[in-house]
């Protein structure tokens, strides 16, 4: 059980250019005459595909904030959420509530990211250097203080119905249904691709080394001279400016903003993909969030089949997550693919 | 001129005076012991000395740059180096990485490097490498490069402590407690790279119960009891001194 079925880390070039070859690949079908034809039953594939891509990024960033650096953010969301109001309120044109400035797409993805990543150095400044589970309230206060705020500010965020006529910059290029789906799939895969490529070569850097020993034992490295606060902060940020980031792009692809679409359960989603999969490993914790991503597919599939109505399927379903994770947490503490003795599970 | 000199230090820990005004100075070069009783308050006086702990008054002096309640990461890059009494390895990375991790100004530490491998982080990593192996054959623990730290044994530890304090390349080192828990062979092993280091320029502080390894290894003791300076002098002197005696007999005064 241990070696060979341990997800190698790698320098993360392959990664690089799979990344750069779906983006090449996404790029031709949107901006090219070619087209393609998609079996319908491989519809909902594509979708959950493109929602898996873009919390892939979610997942990374939570990963360079907990698995590495030991910092607990229960309220991943917000910069999610505040990356897509961003990036929503400077660019949509006719929107039927709240702010729409009308300005270029790439203006308001730069927005988010930025707006995400002030949110964090804030966190980070006020709360960072307290103790971990202090940091875990901060973080969940603060999603539920901006997830009132979206909803109760109407004039801003347009209120529970957020944020319409979002530009949508790959719909705009293909009007056939199927590439653009496929289009989208192929860009935002290769967005994730080379972010993981990015954060391996960081991680696997001797800049990721002092991540790992400030969650080992911060005042160690402190006396070996490594400026703790200043690394904290930065994983923090750059977290958050990726969670912006997935709020940007997930603006532009569907093409509207809403509380609904930024609920807590979008951060439980990630950190039980992080957990299952094995944090401190970009890999396992992409494997573990298509892994839970995967299992609400398939169940989807299974409620057709089965005789019971959709509420008890949905409790059941919550059973079988939860059954998971007491399996994992009792059978493999690190994760399917963590590193039992590198996180310190192994006793 | 002297390296590092504390002035009036006091400490309390609620109504506890841990440092009750202690004043001491080491000069360069020298290897100084610091013994006492427990509750002395030595390590306390490390704490203060390393930036770990704020002292209530007093100053603490360092290559006459007063340094009072620096944090400890700017009191390593200026060349002070601790160890801890209950060893602290980092016990979720490996010697290895242990040992590099303490290599100073690595611009592969900060992000733009980091993240394009330029040249200047390759070459240092490599020289760290090096560096780092040489210092983990040094102290007997290549057999161990790629083990976890978690799982060395009590004395590895404390030799890996002193790998890694000396990856700093420190101008002081503090050592709390080297020889605890290290069988007499070790000891002596210990003993010797640490005189070895003070004859090569090294300011040593060394915290140790053990009398005899400290009198041996020591020019000068320094002896505290309930936070002051009970004593200080040349070994033969202190050890020779009635009210050390009594300190660590409890013999009546």
């Amino acid at each position: 059980m241990r070696g060979l079925d341990r997800l190698p880390t790698g320098r993360g070039n392959r990664a690089l250019l799979v990344g750069l070859g779906c983006l090449l690949v996404g790029g031709l079908l949107a901006l090219t005459p070619l087209r393609v034809q998609l079996p319908s039953a491989l519809y909902v594939f594509v979708e959950v595909g493109i929602v898996f891509v873009i919390y892939g990024l979610l997942v990374l960033g939570l990963d360079v904030q907990y698995g590495h650096t030991g910092l607990v953010n229960f309220g991943h969301v917000v910069f999610f959420a505040v990356g897509a109001y961003a990036t929503a309120m400077l660019s949509a044109q006719d929107t039927f509530a709240g702010v729409g400035l009308g300005y270029p797409w790439p203006i308001g993805v730069a927005a988010g990211v930025g707006a995400a990543a002030a949110l964090g150095f804030l966190l980070s400044a006020t709360s960072i250097r307290l103790r971990d589970d202090f940091l875990a309230i901060v973080t969940l206060a603060t999603a539920e203080i901006f997830h009132s705020l979206f909803v109760n500010l109407e004039g801003l965020f347009g209120g529970n119905v957020g944020i319409l006529g979002v530009p949508r910059p790959i719909a705009s290029l293909v009007a056939d249904g199927d590439t653009r789906l496929v289009a989208t799939v192929f860009v935002l895969g290769g967005i994730t691709l080379v972010t993981l490529a990015l954060l391996t070569r960081l991680t696997a850097a001797p800049y990721g080394r002092v991540l790992r020993a400030i969650r080992a034992d911060e005042l160690v490295t402190r006396s070996l001279g490594k400026p703790t606060t200043t690394y904290k902060t930065q994983a923090f940020v750059y977290g958050a400016a990726l969670a912006g980031l997935a709020g940007g792009l997930f603006a532009l692809y569907n093409g509207a903003v809403a509380p609904g679409f930024f609920t807590i359960q979008v951060t439980v989603t990630v950190w039980i993909g992080m957990l299952l999969g094995g944090a401190a490993n970009h890999r396992a914790v992409l494997a573990g969030l298509a892994i839970i991503m995967g299992l609400r597919l398939v169940s989807r599939f299974a409620l057709t089949v089965t005789p019971i109505s959709g509420d008890v399927f949905a409790a059941v379903r919550l059973v079988v997550v939860g059954l998971v994770l007491v399996a994992v947490v009792r059978y493999r503490p690190a994760g399917i693919w963590g590193n039992p003795r590198e996180l310190g599970v192994d006793r | 001129m002297s390296r590092l000199t504390v002035d009036g230090l006091v400490v309390e820990f609620g109504g506890l005076r841990a440092i009750d005004d202690l004043s001491v100075s080491v000069e360069s070069g020298e290897l100084v012991g610091v013994m006492g009783p427990n509750g002395a308050g030595k390590s306390t006086f490390f704490n203060c000395v390393s930036g770990v702990l704020t002292p209530d008054s007093g100053s603490v002096v360092l290559d006459g740059t007063d340094v009072t309640g620096a944090p400890p990461e700017r009191l390593a890059r200026a060349g002070l180096v601790r160890t801890f009494q209950d060893t602290r390895e980092l016990e979720t990375m490996t010697v290895r990485e242990n040992v590099r991790l303490a290599a100073r100004d690595h611009p592969g530490e900060r992000t733009v490097p980091a993240l394009l491998g330029s040249d200047d982080a390759r070459t240092t990593e490599d020289a760290v490498g090096e560096r780092a192996d040489e210092l983990i054959d040094t102290f007997d623990l290549t057999h161990l490069a790629d083990a976890y730290s978690g799982s060395l044994s009590g004395g590895q530890r404390k030799l890996l402590e002193l790998a890694r304090a000396l990856m700093v390349d420190p101008d002081v080192l503090l050592l709390d407690e080297p020889f605890a828990g290290v069988n007499p062979s070790l000891t002596r092993e210990i003993a010797e790279h640490i005189r070895a280091l003070n004859e090569a320029g090294t300011t040593v502080v060394v915290i140790e119960h053990e009398l005899e390894t400290l009198t041996d290894l020591a020019e000068r003791l320094i002896v505290l009891q309930q936070g002051t300076l009970l004593v200080e002098g040349e070994p033969d002197a202190v050890v020779a001194d009635e009210r050390v005696v009594d300190a660590y007999l409890g013999g009546g005064a």
